[in-house]
């Protein structure tokens, strides 16, 4: 706070004048006022008119707004295809983030040594990074459709015996061609952070070890793997969090079908709240959704910041 | 101000100082030059606008040679436009909207195909007429319905003509999204255009008492086959032999999926028997079970507005379905249209049900223009017959009205492009145009000789057309049809995979109760009593079997 005798200090003792702090608290928010008015008008006001549209009807084919108690929850909760969904979110997100995990991890390992082509290799690598999931469920789309991907024929030439496998429409072929094409994209996030962690590990710690004669398998579980453990949580928190919203490549490769078999959540949320616009519904639904992702971002960050305070 | 802020503060004057000194921005420039700049924003906005508006609205026009049939047909929708008769809906369109010159209509157009014609002819022609000029905006087949609501939600007035499948019509103007227009055509058209309209497509925008469209677009599904195969000594001998009968365009669904099996028996891999678009939401899978179960003599609700679909109606739609894919093309069920029409324009189809633009693909006509080379050159020109769908009722699969947004801030121009485009000359003239998909829907279209001279079998296929719209099927148009085509489209790919047809069937019936009783049984049942009066609501009632079928 300004006192009495900082404020009379004139500008020739080198003092600033009250006009010109004024000018500089005012200048401050200038400069910071447009980022918050921007949140707050598509941030802080959408959320406060959702909590209003989850307790009343906004379904665009009913008129009016009357008051629907809890009634979107229940349609939701209710729904055996939302139940469905958050199932098949689950199982998706969960298989895709550990394989590439572990995929990632085998690439970051092999990588972590310099050899000749290595930042040729490192840049070809990471191209799926930066290619649009709708471009990439597109060519997915292409390599494994059937008849007319090149997958079959692959298939077919290398196994001997004709290969029909329906990959976009039919179970389990549908889940490894979600799965197939979400690995493929992003393994290479997972590889780029662990590639990191391994470069940041001392080498004079292997070299210790080594000397003890430690072996290659006690080497990765008890010096590679506690250094890195913070970037592999880290890297594993913010793939799930990306993961869980899968929609671009299910839209694209399998329409949600057959039937309603590979609806996400996201999925879901879309097709009720974009396609049949039961606004009020998939309200409802995002905060359920919204909830459950809070849970598990709230333990993945708790132990991230376990992790950093040891 | 401590010591610290103190020193701070002057390294920071005397930055400000030495930088004003020597001629860079400091925060004061900074300050000035970022207040100038935003009071630029209106003025270089209002140019940047324009400038994009310009870049975005219609092309160059462009009108055929003169000597050709559709350049004719042109030079009759600018005449009709200029000269009149003068109580012809296009000449009192032309002459009431030159009072709003200088005006700009948005409209929306499936992104694609579609937004050519405002674009590369009726825009710019509809311009030179008149000084109204037109933005389109082109949005894919799912946001055509979902952008004008949130628009009318948010109240922007970002659109003055809407193109709406007609099944929306219900939901959109019990939403406040479109206005009836009996007030302006009543003020402007002549009643005869009206009378111009196929029955089957006559009624679609009326809905409680008012007219809430302009009709527009004749989404009729008819059967292709390829004449050659069918007309093929040895197949036939070779039919005749396992069935004791000949060899026939099929007339019910049971013979279909047989000559389908068939042809796909004797011909695979050059050519299979049939192909279908079964992709999830390619949009094909309601719109063949609607026509197949309705053909089979199925309702789609009871008296209690309990959805019927759970019967041995649907269980046989679904076995006829499966038993047409079975014998179909491999990767049926991963087909969309697009797909399926690259399969039959490279002759590796030998029948297929499908939008009339599958017509003037396989005679060749669209791909005469550049916009349409996505699709293959065709190989079965001159090869194509033309029938209606085994079963005898075929879908009328979507449609297009033009409606009017309720929000125009231009109702009446917006009104007078929309009776000047749908009239009957210049309607003529745009569903000519090769990359159009706009198909024949006016009587004067299925009788036009500058149609019938656009490839050899134009007359046959338009009277196909015809006489499929003769006794053709509608989509249901009532609240909620989006949510009951999307639960028959999950139900039909969940049989592609495998699912018990009967199950199938329960589930979708069980999301189709959820609808009704969302949307309230009894204004369900009101809405549904209303659809099931209008021609071609059932195979009972179609415009054929009202008395009313169009002869040419």
């Amino acid at each position: 706070m300004m006192t009495g005798a900082a404020a009379d200090v004139g500008p020739k003792d080198g003092r600033q004048r009250p006009s010109a702090r004024t000018s500089d608290t005012w200048f401050k928010w200038l400069l910071v006022a447009p980022a918050a008015v921007l949140i707050l008008a598509i941030s802080i006001y959408p959320l406060l008119f959702s909590i209003w549209v989850l307790f009343v009807n906004y379904d665009f084919q009913i008129p009016g707004h009357a008051f629907v108690g809890l009634k979107n929850f229940k349609q939701v909760i209710f729904d055996p295809v939302a139940v469905y969904s958050l199932w098949v979110t689950v199982a998706l997100s969960t298989i895709n983030v550990v394989v590439e995990f572990l995929l990632g991890l085998a690439i970051a390992m092999a990588m972590a040594n310099t050899f000749r082509g290595r930042g040729v290799l490192i840049s070809v690598l990471i191209v799926p990074l930066f290619i649009s999931p709708i471009i990439v469920g597109q060519v997915w789309v292409l390599m494994l459709h059937s008849p007319f991907g090149p997958t079959n024929y692959l298939l077919s030439q290398l196994l001997g015996y004709e290969v029909t496998i329906k990959w976009l429409t039919g179970f389990p072929w549908n889940f490894v061609a979600l799965i197939l094409a979400d690995v493929w994209q992003w393994t290479p996030f997972m590889f780029v952070i662990l590639l990191a962690g391994l470069t940041s590990i001392p080498p004079h710690v292997y070299e210790a070890a080594e000397l003890d004669g430690v072996g290659p398998w006690q080497t990765f579980w008890y010096i590679t793997v506690p250094y890195i453990a913070p970037m592999m949580l880290l890297a594993v928190t913010f793939r799930l969090l990306d993961a869980i919203r899968l929609f671009d490549t299910i839209f694209i490769m399998t329409g949600g079908g057959p039937g309603t078999s590979t609806y996400s959540a996201s999925y879901y949320l879309y097709t009720i709240g974009f396609t049949q616009f039961h606004l009020s519904r998939a309200t409802a639904g995002a905060w359920i959704f919204m909830i459950l992702t809070l849970l598990v971002v709230f333990l993945l960050v708790r132990r991230l910041l376990t992790m950093e305070s040891k | 101000m401590n010591e610290r802020e103190n020193r701070d503060f002057q390294a920071g004057l005397e930055d400000e100082v030495n930088a004003f000194l020597r001629g860079e921005p400091t925060r004061r420039t900074f300050i000035k030059r970022f207040g100038q700049a935003m009071g630029m924003l209106p003025i270089v906005g209002g140019a940047l606008g324009s400038g994009v508006q310009w870049a975005l609205a219609q092309a160059k026009m462009e009108l055929e040679d003169p000597s050709t049939p559709l350049g004719k047909a042109q030079a009759l929708a600018l005449k009709a436009s200029t000269e009149g008769p003068a109580d012809g809906s296009a000449f009192r369109a032309v002459e009431a909207a030159k009072q709003f010159a200088g005006v700009n209509l948005n409209m929306t157009y499936e992104a694609g195909l579609q937004g050519l014609d405002p674009r590369n002819f009726s825009g710019p022609l509809w311009e030179e007429l008149t000084g109204i000029k037109s933005t389109v905006v082109e949005l894919p087949s799912p946001d055509m319905y979902s952008k004008p609501i949130a628009e009318h939600i948010a109240q922007s007035g970002a659109y003055d003509i809407l193109d709406l499948q007609p099944q929306w019509t219900p939901a959109l103007a019990d939403g406040g999204v479109i206005a009836p227009l009996d007030d302006l055509i009543a003020k402007y058209m002549n009643p005869a255009d009206l009378e111009d309209y196929h029955p089957l497509y006559k009624a679609l925008p009326t809905y409680k008492g008012k007219i809430w469209g302009l009709f527009d677009d004749g989404d009729m599904f008819a059967l292709y086959y390829r004449k050659d195969i069918f007309e093929d000594p040895k197949l036939n001998e070779a039919y005749e032999a396992k069935f004791s009968k000949k060899l026939e365009v099929p007339k019910s669904w049971e013979d279909y999926a047989q000559v389908a099996q068939f042809i796909t028996d004797q011909m695979a891999p050059n050519v299979y028997g049939a192909g279908h678009f079964r992709k999830a939401g390619s949009p094909g899978n309601q719109f063949d079970f609607m026509q197949q179960f309705r053909s089979n003599g199925g309702a789609f609700f009871d008296g209690d507005m309990k959805a019927a679909l759970a019967t041995d109606i649907g269980v046989k739609t679904l076995q006829n379905m499966i038993a047409a894919n079975k014998a179909s093309i491999p990767g049926n069920e991963e087909l969309d249209a697009v797909s399926l029409w690259v399969a039959w324009l490279q002759g590796k189809i030998a029948m297929m049900y499908s939008w009339p633009p599958t017509g003037r693909m396989s005679a060749g006509y669209s791909q005469s223009d550049k916009a349409i080379s996505f699709i293959p050159q065709s190989s079965i020109a001159g090869k194509v017959g033309y029938a209606i769908v085994p079963g005898g009722n075929p879908e009328h699969a979507f449609g297009f009205n033009k409606a009017l947004a309720a929000d125009s801030a231009n109702p009446e121009a917006a009104f007078l492009f929309m009776q000047w485009a749908c009239s009957p000359p210049v309607s003529l003239a745009r569903c000519m145009l090769p990359y159009a998909l706009r198909d024949p829907y006016r009587i004067s279209h299925f009788k036009s000789e500058l149609y019938g001279e656009l490839f050899p079998s134009a007359p046959e296929y338009l009277a196909n057309l015809n006489a499929s719209a003769n006794v053709g099927l509608l989509d249901p148009i009532m609240p909620g049809a989006q949510d009951y085509q999307l639960s028959l489209d999950r139900m039909c790919t969940s049989v592609w995979a495998g699912t018990d047809p009967m199950e199938a069937l329960k589930t979708a019936a069980a999301e189709w109760d959820a609808t009704t009783e969302n949307l309230g049984v009894d204004a369900q049942k009101g809405f549904y009593q209303e659809f099931l009066k209008l021609p071609g609501a059932t195979a009972d009632n179609t415009v054929e079997k009202l008395g009313m079928a169009v002869t040419l």
